[in-house]
């Protein structure tokens, strides 16, 4: 009998047979893999402070400092994505496939329903791309990171607690015509966003910070805490037991991954308010690097020639192009991709930014124009991104000045109490590491190819000068974007 | 979106169907493919083919596992792809080209006998991966159907690819000796 014979008939085999090797295959992979391929965060944090101190009553003395928490938000509960394990018998080692499949789909029915389209997405576009021209330009050589989802989340935190001309500046940056639209827009994008269920790690969180000596409007709290999932704490500014209570919440929030950063951060005794909101995001490549491959070599920074250590890898895939740029999508697991662009020789970032086939094609996602599906043979650096951003100039550029004037600026949404409220600090804080960790003992997916099997049309994507980078979930949300000037 | 929505789709006759399905398996298909081939240009075609077979399939077809329907599709695609390929460069005469435009006249060219038969290998095979222990089946599936590499098997499994050996060299002799018993001329 010839080998080919038994290969058909083993392309002809009971379906249930294949389908349990199958998921072993994605799943092994899954439970070996161990740290992370990617790991985000991102900070945003306004401080409001009254121009005015004589409608404050002074802090009462209590002879200890206490902080409590008035209003708190209540998180979604998930659909737990299925732990194999569970459904493995000890004794025989078999697995309950339909037991597992059962669990899988109602987990993918939770996380399909969270994310239904969202109404007035596409006033977003241009939020999207002002943004990203705003935070990123003028990098000077330095990295650059910023999440657009983190901003869009604390200003629209920041148009709940104000009126008027104020609220309006804010609604016309995020492209909602009514405070209205706003929210039921912030909580989609919220709920499109947010996910810790096991699979996929994508946690929003937001939170504000009152001055004890101030009356808030209630209401206003606990509207925030059911549509922007924002729990308020209320104690005595200045005090290091409410500076480290926020210290404490951001590194909570952020895994620890903005530490130096939360570090500095605390409250003046004049702040009548603060308001935090972060995003933390952690996934692993679909197909990671293989340790082994990674090798030196060097990058070409705007500073002069640096040595880091490239990971490689081929993958046959969507290549995307445009006039000034080439770009591809890294896979994440279960949560989207990262966008690599690469300028072309002579193209500063600054000349991509202003581009418009670049947000273009962030736009269009996988669905732009110029693609080809061929393979791609990927050299990227391993890096570590950070930046901290002072980002009340780059609002103003945006439109948004009258919460910083404390002459014009209207929170009477917030609190009746006191005049002349303004936004004293706005700081944007955003880290990203990517290696190819997790992969030690896992999969090998890398899809080698050689001599005959090679494309003629295969294309080297290699990543050894100044480029940027985008994640986006499943949604199409860009969470994170920047520019790596300097990978270590 | 889940499979069975995608089924429906292929069932109302909605092109979207293969957009859905070349979104959530564009992936799973190209390896499979480039693991019987190791040409991009060819698993792309096999990958497009397939597509074509599961608009032509169904229905009447409706799957259960639409993963595995679309695997199973695929693997034979890519396999007809690369025999043909074969044959092709072995017999690169005008007789050999006029061969393959007349196989465009007839069928598969396998017999009814032919294909039964064919049917009761794989029952055999199926019966004899039954009795072995799932860990052993499933490397031997890993291997012999969705052709991963005897790295990749590893480290599914975070053992040595000499263990991943000779588990498959025991899946053999077994298999042998099963089909041997069961009648089948080794």
């Amino acid at each position: 009998m010839k080998p080919e014979k038994i290969s058909d008939a083993i392309g002809l085999i009971d379906e249930e047979l294949i389908t349990s090797a199958q998921t072993v295959r994605t799943r092994r992979k899954k439970r070996r893999r161990l740290v992370r391929g990617l790991a985000a965060a991102a900070v945003s944090l306004c401080l409001i402070t009254a121009g005015v101190l004589s409608g404050i009553k002074g802090p009462e003395d209590k002879g200890v400092e206490y902080v409590y928490a008035i209003a708190e938000a209540e998180y979604p509960t998930m659909t737990p994505y299925p732990d194999e394990m569970a459904f493995v018998d000890e004794k025989t080692g078999e697995i309950d496939y339909d037991a597992y499949q059962e669990q899988f789909e109602n987990w993918w029915e939770s996380r399909r329903a969270r994310m239904e389209p969202i109404a007035g997405e596409d006033g977003l576009d241009g939020f999207w791309t002002a943004t990203m021209r705003q935070f990123l330009s003028d990098a000077n050589g330095e990295n650059r990171v910023y999440s657009p989802l983190n901003i869009y989340m604390a200003l629209s935190m920041l148009a709940e607690l104000t009126d008027g001309n104020s609220r309006g500046q804010i609604l016309e940056l995020l492209g909602a015509d009514s405070i209205e639209k706003l929210r039921t827009q912030a909580s989609a994008i919220w709920n499109a966003s947010y996910c810790r269920d096991g699979a996929v790690t994508s946690v929003l969180a937001n939170s504000l910070w009152l001055n004890e000596g101030v009356d808030f409007e209630r209401s206003v709290m606990d509207m925030l805490a059911e549509n922007y999932y924002a729990s308020s704490y209320q104690g005595k500014m200045g005090s290091s037991d409410f500076n480290k209570m926020l210290q404490s919440w951001l590194n909570d929030q952020t895994g620890d991954l903005l530490k130096e950063q939360a570090e500095g951060i605390g409250f003046d005794t004049d702040t009548i308010l603060a308001l935090a909101s972060t995003v933390y995001f952690q996934a692993r490549w679909y197909d990671e690097f293989l340790p082994q491959n990674t090798k030196e070599g060097t990058f070409h920074a705007e500073g002069g020639d640096m040595v880091c250590e490239f990971m490689h890898q081929t993958n046959i895939q969507s290549y995307y192009w445009g006039e000034k740029f080439s770009a591809m999508a890294k896979g994440l697991e279960d949560a989207g991709d990262m966008w690599l662009i690469l300028p072309d020789e002579g193209v500063t970032i600054d000349d991509l930014l202003l581009d418009d086939e670049l947000s273009e094609m962030m736009l269009a996602g996988g669905e732009w124009k110029n693609n080809s599906f061929t393979q791609i043979n990927l050299s990227m650096p391993k890096f570590d991104a950070a930046s901290d951003l002072d980002i009340i100039k780059g609002l103003e550029n945006l439109g948004i000045t009258d919460i910083f004037d404390a002459e014009i600026s209207d929170f009477s949404s917030m609190t009746k109490e006191t005049d002349e409220i303004y936004v004293s600090e706005a700081e944007h804080a955003a880290r990203v590491v990517v290696d190819e960790e997790g992969c030690t003992a896992a999969a090998f997916t890398v899809m080698e190819a050689s001599g005959s099997g090679m494309p003629e049309d295969e294309v080297d994507f290699v990543l050894d000068r100044p480029f940027l980078f985008a994640i986006t979930n499943d949604a199409g949300f860009p969470l994170f974007i920047g520019i790596v000037n300097q990978p270590v | 979106m889940e499979d069975q929505r995608i089924v429906d789709l292929y069932w109302q006759r909605e092109e979207r169907a293969i957009h859905e399905t070349e979104k959530k398996y564009e992936r799973y298909l190209t390896k499979i493919a480039y693991h019987i081939l190791a040409d991009a240009e060819d698993s792309k075609e096999s990958v497009n083919d397939t597509y074509l077979k599961a608009w032509n399939s169904m229905p009447p077809h409706k799957p259960a596992v639409l993963s595995t329907y679309l695997g199973k599709i695929i693997r034979q695609v890519s396999i007809d792809i690369y025999r043909k390929r074969n044959s092709m460069k072995r017999r690169a005469s005008q007789y050999a080209i006029s061969l393959s435009e007349l196989e465009e006249c007839i069928t598969d060219g396998s017999t009814p006998w032919q294909t039964v038969e064919l049917q009761m290998l794989a029952d055999a095979i199926s019966a004899y991966l039954r009795l072995s222990s799932v860990e052993m089946r499933n490397v031997f599936l890993c291997r012999y159907f969705f052709m991963d590499s005897i790295r990749e098997i590893a480290a599914y499994y975070g053992v040595s690819e000499s263990k991943i050996k000779s588990m498959l060299y025991r899946m053999r002799c077994g298999l042998k000796e099963h089909l041997e018993k069961e009648g089948f001329a080794i």
